[in-house]
């Protein structure tokens, strides 16, 4: 590997002494990686630079395509062999780059490991997972004894916080859940006590109080081994309270590098102060609108002549066009460091909302009218869902019951947006299909405009139920057909309810300006537009036929940060002006405050605690709800760091074993605390859903003490 | 999300957007096929073959059933291109019969069975529950059935059967054991698909089944029915051409490929023409079809386009 | 995980006994060995046929389901799968003809499964490169072959070759000389008759194996699990061979299912072209000879080991798959 790059940028700010690389324990400089696609070469990542000191944490944050994924692999050298990589990758001094596959093994997994995003496919599935730890430490420790290696193995699996780890050393990773699995891969990743550990999403695939056990445990693991961590995410919140320094990516390039402080409260670069407004926040009740990043990141197969944030960039001047900006020092703050040539006007009281032109908050015609006047658009009575579970191929058994939804009632009224949040597994999917499938033979009553199921026997009542209520699904890319146009999406409601040809081209003109697409791509197909675009189709087929009601399954988490605001923004706008209703299920409870007058928390099938989304964020009185904000990681690294959270041990439990009384009380953090007397209530009574003023919720022991052990608080 | 595992398509995902050329999927897919040279020779030589055994029967004066009793058992001659039997049947006649009868049979139980297939599975994947179980059933009954024997017990019987002519007898059995296979696909992905959003959200917005089936379902699985076409007629020559040269499938009078190369294995040193050349045609058919496939699969599926190395000379210095 | 065999085993006996009365009713509808004793000399009367095929229980006059009921409760009451036209017990000849097949089948099932699986992995650790074009060529070469001309071509090389040596090495048909001296003389004569059919069963057997293990390793060479090794320290070609190589031999353990019975069928065309008088050879002979109990005993064979191939197929995926092992 080349040893003769001293005259680049980074060399240079070397010697300017703005590094210290004697001490990183990972150095990597001008880091390029170019692949060839079909397109053309694709300069992946462009020109990275960083030191990572022992013991420390470097967050990298970008959305999908910046490059920061890449760049991992590239140190850790995984990435297929047709991939161009040049600079340099120093681990103590010792270059990496150029080694052989054979000579990287000896780093690879003792001094550099490494997690990885999605735990379902990253561990083998024939091998149990005692074997693939105790393999890893083979690798390295080739005379270690057969006892030692499983003594260590066992080690390990009780360190990352699984239970009976002797016992479940021997089980195979189907058996574990996604949490589970992700913490196998931290027990290996960590086996050879290892100085840096690369964790590239590590979390992105999990629930929110799974996501909060395992930036747990790997808060433990970096304590138990000092190593440095680069973690790499695109949720602000999650590096805000680990993190000491943070470098923002974007088109392969960073953007913006400094101490988290100079991030989160300080941003220099446009992009980093967008992404920073364009990210909702849990823990307050503000409901300006956010800050929308308009455009998509530019193709890296063409060469990049200006800024590549430019064209997405309101302050972008002439200036901006020629030449890329090289990252340079922001005055009055030392290892600042930012990419763009205004950074000097964006300082002290710049506001990302004035400069990237945050739509005001839109007002509704309902907004001044008291929620119990208004009308209801839908309403739940007593809803049941029970799915059998059986077993036997040839003669069924029935050996027990899933109750998915189990007893479900609420309303929504004209105007307001009701959120249903939980965990993956609590029920809130299959109460949204419960109500699109509308059938006269469920389980409960289910009012939409006031028509009920139970009358909906004619295909003529039907249609006027459909009428009344649409869906916009999650993945913005499988809700489109892709033989299909825009125009064909959104003629098919249309033509389905007899609109002749004219009306139907007329109407779908107007969706596209109502989403704010160009009204001439309706003849593209879904494969030419950006996710952001394609949930803008989406949301305009559900518009297409003038619903009152819009469901909303998790409409915004496929999408990256800076699009998603814009999603956000556009669905407040919506709802405003035309007067709509939403009834939303979501995961990111950020997304929820903003967005919600209402929210419902669901548990194992039931409604555990509701009411008006500010009261209950602010003043949650279930255990459950407590637990599950506290695990949203804020993007305040000042907060983050002090405030106290909740960690639930264990996993969602299986609907099949829902204890007797209250269902919560497996994992309940305040039953855990109380004495054995009261705690014989929770368990043999069901708590009903009562209701203290505006908020209903079903706990015997609401603001009960939390138990210690599930209490977590950083020093 | 930034859900990236492979660092190229996270890199396409971005440029989505940029792509102003508006192409259609069908173009796309016809510019791929036509971009593989071995397809495009596959489907050249299949339209020759077929053209040829339309009208072949123009290039030489005799035709299968006349003897030419002054030629009998001779190599190719300029009377007879290819020879003649050794009963004085001109081969360039019989090869032009044969092939049009193996083509005939193969387009035939390669486009039926297609059709028998979509149906039946796309009725199992839509109707499920009962219905679905009972046709997997009978659909896993029939491929246990060794086909060979029934082809067999169907073409040799002397019963109610043999007043059909050889050749439909053997398209009617091959169809009945040919379309189980691409049923049972087309059963998981109509399923996989059903469960696509965009189909929910057609009936969510109350669009009636049978629409749903015929604008959502058909066409997508469109591209695995086009495959498969092409794979049955393979399928269909090469099952011709076995039964009928083992004395099971097509029987004189009527003359297929593999009855020329099945007749005339008793007599490849004495009489070679009389295999070798329908032989050589045989392979032209499979083989034509064979790489036709191949490219039709290439261009259906938009990851096998394989991607170059990017490392440049300059940048392999650079390195070392 | 027995009583799961137990099951499998009850629904494919279902099955078989539908495929086989299926089979049944086409081949006595079809059959009729009447027409061939027309052909004898001295030409015998209709009556007589009559009454000779109704001792053999071939009644002409009866319908299809009379004949079905009284051949369907010989198998049950006493295992008697009823007798041919010329009077023989389809029991007496069934075992022997199983056991030629057997013998036959059973050294190219294993060599065929080892060389296209060893082939499969060489081929896509080389992918792209000569080797893997060559051998990944050939077999789709084999795949516009019919069986039977394959076969055909083999016997005119081994011809060739005791032609080109003047000496008869290899025996292109039949099965043993008879009345050869045992001891190592009959052994000789054995892999003499052996090695042309097992070696042409064996090449044109492999490519299906080839290609599918070929293809299921690549798909799995850049899985996540094998970045995991890879991160761990290994090599890629250490990840691959411990980590890919085993994920990739579930679906190959699956498709032996498939090739069993069809191993089966090309058994037929073996048995047709080598002439081993095996249960393939004695079905298309008893077609032939209009024989409906003959057609149908070895219909329900091929029924039969179809099944236990499917059978053997969950067994073996369940040895390399813990995530389908009953608990």
């Amino acid at each position: 590997m080349s040893t003769n790059i001293s005259h680049t940028p980074a060399e240079r700010l070397r010697d300017a002494g703005l590094y210290a690389p004697g001490d990183a324990v990972l150095s990597v400089r001008d880091l390029n990686v170019r692949f060839n696609s079909e397109n053309g070469v694709v300069h992946a990542v462009r020109g990275v630079d960083f030191d990572l000191m022992p013991g420390k944490t470097l967050g990298i944050v970008g959305e999908s395509g910046s490059g920061k994924s890449v760049t991992s692999m590239a140190i850790m050298g995984l990435l297929p062999e047709t991939a161009d990589i040049s600079g340099s990758v120093r681990y103590k001094g010792k270059e990496l780059l150029g080694l052989s596959d054979k000579a990287m093994c000896k780093h690879r997994g003792s001094d550099i490991a490494m997690v990885f995003q999605d735990p379902l496919s990253s561990l083998t599935p024939v091998y149990t997972v005692g074997n693939q730890i105790i393999e890893a430490l083979t690798v390295h420790n080739p005379t270690m004894s057969k006892q030692a290696k499983e003594a260590r193995a066992v080690e390990l699996l009780r360190m990352v916080g699984i239970p009976s780890p002797k016992d479940r050393l021997k089980a195979f990773p189907h058996e574990f859940s996604g949490g589970m699995r992700q913490r196998v891969m931290i027990a290996i990743a960590i086996a050879n006590d290892p100085r840096v550990l690369i964790a590239d999403e590590p979390t992105t695939a999990l629930d929110v109080t799974i996501q909060a056990q395992v930036l747990e445990v790997l808060h433990t693991a970096q304590e138990e081994t000092g190593a440095a961590v680069v973690m790499i995410t695109h949720d602000l919140g999650v590096v805000a309270g680990m993190a000491d320094d943070i470098m923002v990516m974007y088109a392969g390039k960073p953007v913006e590098t400094g101490t988290v402080e100079d991030i989160y409260y300080n941003p220099r670069m446009p992009y980093s102060m967008g992404l920073l407004g364009a990210v909702p926040r849990v823990d307050t009740a503000n409901k300006q609108s956010l800050v929308p990043i308009e455009g998509t990141p530019p193709n890296l197969a063409l060469p990049v002549t200006g800024c590549s944030f430019a064209p997405r960039c309101p302050l972008a001047s002439d200036a901006c066009l020629h030449g890329e900006p090289e990252p340079v020092s922001v005055p009055g703050s030392e290892g600042h460091r930012a990419a763009c040539i205004k950074t000097d006007e964006l300082s002290g009281e710049a506001n990302a909302h004035a400069i990237f032109q945050a739509p005001a908050k839109p007002v509704s015609k309902f907004d001044g009218v008291a929620r119990l006047e208004r009308e209801k658009v839908l309403e739940l009575k007593d809803v049941k869902k029970h799915f059998p579970l059986l077993k036997g191929a040839l003669i069924k058994r029935r050996i027990g019951t899933v109750k998915a939804v189990d007893g479900l009632s609420f309303d929504i009224r004209e105007g307001e947006c009701l959120s249903i949040v939980g965990e993956s597994g609590c029920g809130k999917t299959t109460t949204l299909l419960e109500i699109m499938e509308f059938h006269p033979d469920q389980v409960g009553e289910v009012v939409i405009g006031g028509v009920s199921n139970k009358v909906a026997t004619d295909s003529k009542t039907k249609m006027a139920m459909r009428k009344e209520m649409q869906m916009v699904f999650q993945d913005p890319t499988g809700a489109l057909d892709p033989r299909f146009t825009v125009y064909e999406v959104l003629a098919e409601p249309l033509e389905n309810l007899g609109m002749p040809r004219a009306a139907v081209r007329k109407r779908i003109m107007e969706l596209m300006r109502l989403v704010g697409l160009q009204a001439d791509h309706v003849n593209r197909f879904p494969n030419q537009f950006s996710g952001g675009q394609r949930q803008r189709i989406g949301i305009a087929r559900a518009l297409a036929v003038n619903p009152k009601l819009v469901v909303l399954d998790e409409p915004v988490s496929a999408l990256d940060v800076s699009v998603q605001a814009g999603v956000i923004n556009l669905l407040d706008q919506l709802r405003a002006e035309l007067g709509l209703s939403y009834l939303m299920v979501a995961h990111d409870l950020s997304v929820v405050r903003h967005i919600s007058d209402r929210v419902a928390v669901m548990y194992l099938g039931k409604i555990v605690e509701t009411g008006d989304v500010d009261e209950v964020f602010d003043n949650p009185r279930h255990p459950y709800t407590r637990a599950l904000l506290s695990a949203i990681p804020v993007p305040d690294p000042n907060l983050e760091r002090t405030r106290e959270r909740i960690i639930l041990q264990g996993d969602l439990p299986s609907p099949l074993d829902a204890p007797k009384g209250c269902n919560f009380a497996t994992r309940c953090p305040v039953f855990a605390a109380l004495p054995a007397a009261k705690q014989e209530k929770c368990l043999t009574l069901e708590p009903p859903l009562a209701s203290e003023g505006q908020q209903e919720f079903a706990c015997f022991f609401p603001d009960g003490e939390i138990d210690a052990d599930m209490l977590v608080v950083h020093a | 999300m930034t859900n990236i595992i492979d660092p190229i398509a996270e890199i396409d995902e971005s440029r989505a957007a940029d792509q102003d050329v508006v192409i259609g999927k069908s173009r796309i897919i016809f510019r791929r096929f036509m971009r593989n040279r071995t397809a495009v020779a596959g489907l050249f030589i299949f339209l020759a073959l077929f053209l040829f055994s339309l009208f072949g029967g123009f290039l030489t004066p005799w035709d299968k059933d006349t003897i030419d009793p002054l030629n009998i058992g001779m190599g190719p001659s300029p009377d007879h291109f290819l020879g003649t039997s050794q009963a004085g049947i001109d081969l360039m006649a019989l090869i032009v019969e044969g092939t049009r009868i193996s083509i005939f049979i193969g387009l035939i139980v390669g486009g039926v069975s297609v059709l028998i297939s979509a149906v039946y599975g796309c009725t199992m994947a839509f109707f499920g529950g009962k219905v679905d179980a009972v046709m997997l059933f009978i659909l896993e009954a029939l491929i246990m059935m060794p086909a060979i024997l029934v082809v067999a017990v169907a073409t040799s019987g002397g019963g109610g059967l043999k007043n059909l002519p050889s050749w439909l007898l053997l398209i009617i059995v091959l169809l009945f054991f040919s379309w189980m296979g691409t049923a049972r696909l087309v059963r998981s992905l109509s399923m996989s698909l059903m469960q696509r959003d965009y189909v929910k959200a057609a009936k969510y917005m109350g669009v009636p089944s049978r629409k749903i089936v015929w604008r959502h379902l058909v066409p997508n699985i469109g591209s695995l029915l086009v495959l498969d076409f092409t794979r049955g007629i393979t399928g269909a020559v090469l099952a011709e051409v076995a039964f009928s040269f083992i004395g099971i499938g097509i029987k004189l009078p009527d003359v297929s490929l593999g009855v020329l190369i099945g007749q005339a294995t008793g007599q490849v040193s004495s009489f070679p023409w009389m295999f070798w050349v329908p032989l050589t045609v045989m392979f032209l058919l499979t083989g034509s079809l064979a790489m036709m496939n191949d490219g039709l699969r290439d261009a259906f599926d938009p990851s096998s386009s394989s991607i170059g190395r990017a490392k440049t000379k300059t940048a392999k210095k650079t390195i070392k | 995980m027995l009583k799961y065999l137990t099951k499998r085993s009850g629904i494919y006996l279902i099955m078989i006994f539908l495929t086989t009365s299926a089979g049944y009713f086409l081949a006595v509808s079809t059959l009729k060995p009447a027409v061939l004793e027309q052909e004898k000399i001295p030409r015998p009367t209709p009556e007589q046929v009559a009454a000779s095929f109704r001792g053999l229980g071939l009644d002409p006059d009866a319908t299809p389901w009379e004949r079905y009921i009284g051949w369907l409760g010989g198998i049950i009451t006493r295992w008697d799968w009823g007798r041919s036209p010329n009077g023989a017990f389809v029991n007496a000849e069934f075992a022997d003809r199983v056991l030629v097949s057997t013998r036959l089948f059973i050294a190219s099932i294993i060599l065929t499964l080892i060389i296209g699986v060893a082939l499969g992995v060489y081929s896509a650790a080389r992918q792209y490169k000569y080797q893997d074009r060559v051998i990944t060529s050939y077999s789709y070469l084999v795949h516009i072959l019919p069986a039977p001309i394959a076969y055909f071509l083999v016997q005119l090389g081994a011809i060739s070759v005791n032609e080109t040596v003047g000496q008869r090495i290899f025996f292109v048909t039949g099965i043993s000389t008879p009345g050869i001296e045992p001891g190592w003389p009959a052994f000789v004569d054995l892999v003499a008759h052996y090695a042309v059919p097992t070696f042409a069963m064996t090449i044109f057997g492999w490519a299906g194996y080839q290609i599918a293990q070929r293809q299921y390793l690549l798909d799995n060479v850049n899985a996540d699990f094998v970045r995991t090794a890879r991160a761990k320290g290994l090599t890629r070609n250490q990840a691959i061979r411990r980590h890919a190589l085993r994920v990739s031999f579930i679906p190959v353990a699956q498709s032996i299912a498939f090739t069993i019975p069809a191993i089966f069928t090309g058994g037929f065309f073996a048995e047709a072209i080598f002439a081993w008088p095996g249960i393939g050879l004695w079905s298309i002979q008893s077609i032939g000879l209009q024989d409906v109990n003959v057609a149908t005993a070895t219909l329900a064979y091929g029924s039969v080991i179809f099944a236990i191939g499917a059978i053997l197929a969950d067994f073996a995926t369940t040895l390399v798959d813990p995530r389908v092992r009953v608990q």
